[in-house]
């Protein structure tokens, strides 16, 4: 499905259910800097900020921004 | 050999002993990952048809509780014989949906699946309460009593056992189920449905489908559960531990691992290079308890690692449906970029792809989501790809100099659901076994998970047991009758 045409801009508020089905290139940015989006049940079932709150992230909204600064850069082939 | 397609085309909520539609028509699809298939449309059960569910459920609960331990069993054997006539459509159905190679699911994922049927048949018939003489004249009755309906939420690498886990110890002890599948491997457990149709009551089993956000939270936020049950990451095992302290109930977790399998230089060889490709091959890798950090006594690491990479390379990566295949598909493309984006992580933290470690091509396995069998090598205790979850067929391989020092490294991990120790010394087995803070320790074996023997984790790897006849303590509560058989005043007042 990929993000052809999208503007990218999660936040902490966004599902990770819907990262991972619009953004799959997001997996390797989470893994990349300290966090899973998908499990052995499915991708996280709430918020991405619940999940860097229970990876006792530091600074999410870094995180954030460093996300959608990657997903700029690398769009879904 | 073309694919088979033994599953239907669409599949409905099993509510009630009925086949319906979701409320909000709302359906999503299953694919086959080892080439990217359209397997089957199913049905997305909204929060109306999971309140229905909870409602069924209750509803069968009021005459399931009082059906005899006999008639209980019965059933449950029933059961059993139904999914081993339809042992050849069920393993390839999971093999299909999940890309697990037909030789697992015929040997593994559906004979342990009615064997737990039939244990707890079993165990139920041997069940007693307890009594008690407090004094003479007082006597302090045990019973066993079901807890009622129970929310159930399995993951996609063994979907079919995961079910059989959940559901064949509930309705031994007399409670009724709501249990949702992964929505990325649902069509087993839709199978198995149709099975239960054929023996059990309506409503006593409840199969709803959907996303883990939308159908999996509303079962999480129904008020009416008196227990959860939960086999999956210890990222969402916080939200069913959350969900069930807002409703005052209890919770079993089944979680995450980072498994030891720690080989000492006396261990069974042969014996002990098949245990590393037991502990993280089978299944893809994608088990919870997988043997994904292999510790190695220095004096042993070099030619150890050499032959386990030999062996690596015989493995015969394909097509899951085809029956020489040995590693199957991934279960999806996202699990796919994790793995190689922890190869990535690894080789950056300074470890050796020693074999393996890319994307499987070729062979026709162009559209699936193959991973190649990999070992990194190098590692150190402390690396990122030796401490987070992987859930691929990526192993570690750690060196060790003594025993004490491979107990610390072992034991420095949040996890603690298995491991193994490979040595011909019963004295050190014995001491590290007890030494390592798991749920689970193999000595000389790998991933071997009967009915009869009790799984589940330390530390953030869970809370309970899965399997074995304590279970039937997690899904009951006691009664204590407590009776005085003396008419005599107390004569406090």
């Amino acid at each position: 499905m990929g993000n052809k045409g999208k503007i990218v801009m999660i936040t902490l508020q966004t599902n990770v259910e819907d990262i991972v089905n619009d953004y799959p290139q997001a997996i390797t940015y989470g893994i990349e800097n300290g966090v899973s989006f998908v499990f052995c049940v499915g991708a996280f079932p709430t918020s991405l900020g619940d999940l860097l709150r229970i990876k006792k992230f530091a600074d999410p909204n870094a995180f954030v921004k460093g996300l959608n600064e990657y997903l700029i850069k690398n769009p879904e082939k | 050999m073309k694919m088979p397609k033994p599953m239907d085309e669409s599949y409905k909520l099993f509510i009630d002993g009925k086949w319906v539609n979701g409320k909000e028509g709302k359906t999503f699809k299953s694919f086959c990952p080892s080439n990217g298939e359209l397997l089957a449309v199913c049905a997305e059960a909204g929060k109306e048809d999971v309140d229905k569910a909870v409602k069924a459920a209750w509803k069968a609960f009021e005459t399931w509780k009082d059906v005899s331990p006999q008639e209980r069993s019965g059933l449950l054997l029933k059961i059993a014989d139904l999914i081993d006539a339809n042992k050849e459509k069920l393993a390839m159905v999971e093999t299909l949906d999940n890309g697990k190679p037909i030789r697992e699911t015929m040997n593994v994922d559906v004979p342990l699946a009615s064997d737990h049927f039939r244990y707890f048949a079993g165990v139920i018939r041997a069940e007693e309460g307890q009594a008690v003489m407090i004094d003479k004249d007082t006597l302090s009755i045990i019973l066993r009593e079901p807890i009622g309906v129970v929310g159930q939420i399995i993951p996609w690498n063994f979907p079919l056992l995961m079910a059989a886990w959940k559901i064949a110890p509930a309705l031994a002890a007399g409670d009724t189920v709501v249990i949702k599948p992964s929505s990325a491997t649902p069509l087993s457990l839709l199978e198995m449905a149709k099975l239960f149709e054929k023996v059990l009551p309506p409503g006593v089993v409840n199969v709803i489908t959907g996303a883990g956000s939308t159908t999996g939270q509303y079962l999480l936020d129904h008020p009416d559960l008196r227990k959860l049950a939960f086999t999956g990451s210890t990222e969402v095992g916080y939200s069913i531990a959350d969900a069930a302290a807002k409703k005052l109930i209890p919770a079993t977790l089944e979680l995450g691992g980072k498994s030891a399998n720690i080989y000492f230089p006396d261990c069974p060889w042969k014996k002990a290079i098949e245990g590393v490709l037991m502990g993280i091959l089978f299944n893809q890798g994608q088990v919870c308890c997988a043997g994904s950090r292999v510790f190695l006594h220095e004096d042993i690491y070099d030619k150890f690692l050499k032959e386990t990479i030999a062996e690596f390379k015989k493995v015969k990566v394909g097509l899951p449906w085809e029956k020489d295949t040995t590693m199957g598909s991934q279960v999806n493309d996202a699990q796919l970029k994790k793995i190689l984006a922890y190869v990535e992580v690894a080789k950056k933290e300074g470890a050796t792809v020693a074999c393996g470690g890319v994307k499987m091509t070729g062979k026709g396995t162009e559209s699936g989501c193959f991973m190649t069998p990999s070992i990194l090598s190098d590692v150190k205790a402390k690396m990122r790809v030796a401490q987070e979850e992987i859930f691929g067929p990526v192993v570690c391989f750690i060196k060790f100099k003594e025993e004490a020092e491979v107990i610390r490294m072992a034991n420095d991990s949040e996890y603690g659901l298995g491991g193994a120790v490979w040595t011909k010394d019963i004295n050190r087995a014995f001491r590290v076994a007890r030494a390592i803070e798991t749920g689970r320790m193999w000595v000389n074996n790998y991933n071997n998970l009967p009915a009869h023997a009790p799984f589940g984790g330390y530390k953030k790897s869970g809370i309970g047991r899965e399997t074995h006849k304590m279970m039937l303590e997690h899904y009951t509560q006691k009664k204590n009758i407590f009776i005085s058989l003396s008419e005599e005043k107390v004569g406090f007042y």
